[in-house]
């Protein structure tokens, strides 16, 4: 019995593209984005195979193996996957580059969404919202709104259109582009030290009755003690492997106790 | 402040609402900056939603699901950071630590259901293999409820039910106690931005952080968009010399470095 398959149109793709908000949904530990991934490919594939159930049975449940990316990403691996189903490419190749592709995906849109343009968007609209301005939260709305729907179906479009092609392009972007994020995202972190972390003794410390304790620090460099703090932290997360829970109790217990000691 | 019943059922179906986007981490109103602007308005005290997320936001900036992790709920550290503040009459950024605990509640439901619904594969796979599309839905939507109803559930207990119980322990705090809580709430930005280094920096991109944080100090800039432009442009610069120094090496990638 031969397979017939369907074209499928660039409407088909922005349609799953735009579904795929609920490629996170039934996340679990065994097999994390499984059911949701294998969920928003569903109804495209229904359109490549048409009424050949058994084919469309059999490649959601190629699809039903353990995935975890990032969710603006996995458009990409939908798109490449439904070009490939299309062709009537072996199915274990697809599986093959299923399982070679979401992790530098999920490297990629982590560095991205993630690492970058969440904490630029927070550090812009937290600002406006302290200066108790509403378009604070409503440009993050905005924002986010536009980054749920159109990455995803640009990105979707993009693995369709590329093919088999998408695993060197990968390849050969992914580094860079995560590199050109990293310089982004640390960047914007420094500047959010001063603004967002405030740490520094009472005005009214003074040493030996004369020098303003505080003066001392920003006489070498203002906001040193933030700086000094982000870095501590860091180096109990990286190098103490420090658990975050237990960081936060300590952070509170520790101010509790300056709070009462008078000294900030 | 009392919150009134109202209130109480009106920031149970926000909490519900953003639960369900919490799931799908699609647009984003899981964060502490929308629930708290939302629970705000509720609470007709907006300028304290403003305050209390933005203070929640960055704190819980780096505490992120990347690799699948579940860490303190985003959600529930905006919605109580604005609750405890508007009925305790406390600053934002004291009411942030003491907001930690509903965070890890949540937190627990998330981890539950992380667990529980690998339940759910079984059904879902019986579903696939008859190309059933819309029983394998049916499955996803369940869980959705499910998880929503979880935050529905504690949120309705935390805002409403025990708020008395939560005011008049907070109103029982001595002032060096509060003002300690306030000195944590400037602290814990910290442990986010703390979190999002331990993530990216890497030694050749240290310097930086550096140029970063004295563009912040010494410049009045007003918000940090100017530091990412100059970050784009350094990270472009970057780009095109690697390529360029790829093209005179003459090879392949495996040439360069």
């Amino acid at each position: 019995m031969t397979v017939s398959r369907n074209k499928l149109t660039k409407k088909d793709i922005t349609q799953m593209s735009i579904l795929s908000v609920f490629e996170q949904v039934p996340f679990n530990f065994e097999r994390m984005q499984a059911g949701g991934f294998t969920y928003c490919i569903a109804p495209t594939l229904k359109k490549i195979y048409g009424d050949q159930t058994d084919e469309i049975a059999d490649a959601m449940m190629s699809n039903m193996d353990f995935i975890n990316t990032e969710p603006h990403m996995a458009t990409f691996l939908m798109g490449l996957i439904m070009s490939l189903e299309e062709a009537g490419e072996d199915r274990q190749m697809i599986k093959n580059i299923r399982a070679g592709l979401f992790g530098p995906l999920a490297g990629l849109g982590d560095a991205v969404f993630w690492f970058t343009l969440l904490p630029i968007s927070a550090a812009i609209c937290c600002s406006m919202s302290q200066q108790g301005s509403i378009l604070g939260p409503i440009l993050y709305i905005v924002f986010w709104g536009a980054m749920a729907i159109f990455p995803r179906i640009w990105l979707g479009q993009l693995g369709y259109r590329l093919g088999v092609g998408a695993v060197d392009t990968i390849r050969e972007n992914a580094a860079a582009i995560t590199k050109g994020a990293g310089i982004l995202g640390v960047m914007v972190v420094g500047g959010l030290i001063p603004t967002y972390v405030h740490f520094g003794f009472a005005d009214t410390l003074y040493l030996f009755d004369v020098v303003s304790v505080q003066g001392i620090f920003d006489a070498i460099i203002p906001n040193l003690l933030p700086l000094g703090l982000v870095f501590f932290i860091y180096f109990l997360f990286k190098k103490k492997n420090m658990n975050v829970i237990q960081l936060i109790l300590v952070i509170i217990l520790i101010s509790i106790g300056i709070s009462f000691l008078g000294i900030m | 402040m009392q919150i009134t019943f109202i209130q109480g059922i009106l920031l149970t179906v926000l909490a519900m609402i953003c639960a369900v986007d919490a799931a799908t981490e699609a647009f984003f109103w899981f964060r502490p900056i929308v629930v708290a602007f939302f629970a705000g308005i509720i609470l007709g005290d907006v300028q304290l939603g403003l305050a209390a997320g933005a203070v929640a936001e960055l704190s819980y900036l780096g505490l992120l699901t990347v690799g699948g992790t579940v860490p303190p709920d985003p959600l529930m550290a905006g919605m109580m950071t604005t609750v405890i503040a508007y009925a305790s009459n406390i600053s934002a950024e004291t009411a942030l630590g003491l907001a930690l605990p509903f965070a890890l509640l949540a937190q627990w439901w998330g981890i539950f259901t992380n667990t529980a619904y690998a339940g759910f594969m079984k059904p879902l796979e019986e579903k696939a293999k008859k190309a059933d599309i819309r029983g394998f839905w049916n499955i996803i939507v369940v869980s959705l409820v499910i998880k929503s109803i979880g935050y529905g559930v504690i949120t309705f207990l935390s805002v409403y039910a025990m708020q008395n119980l939560i005011s008049g322990f907070v109103s029982s705090f001595p002032i060096w106690l509060i003002h300690g809580f306030e000195i944590a709430g400037g602290v814990l930005p910290a442990v986010g931005l703390g979190l999002l280094l331990r993530i990216m920096l890497k030694s050749e991109n240290t310097p930086y952080l550096f140029l970063g944080f004295l563009m912040a100090t010494f410049l009045s800039l007003g918000n940090v968009l100017p530091i990412a432009i100059a970050a784009i442009a350094i990270a472009l610069i970057g780009y095109h010399n690697d390529k360029k120094r790829m093209v005179v090496v003459g090879g392949s990638e495996n040439d360069g470095i």
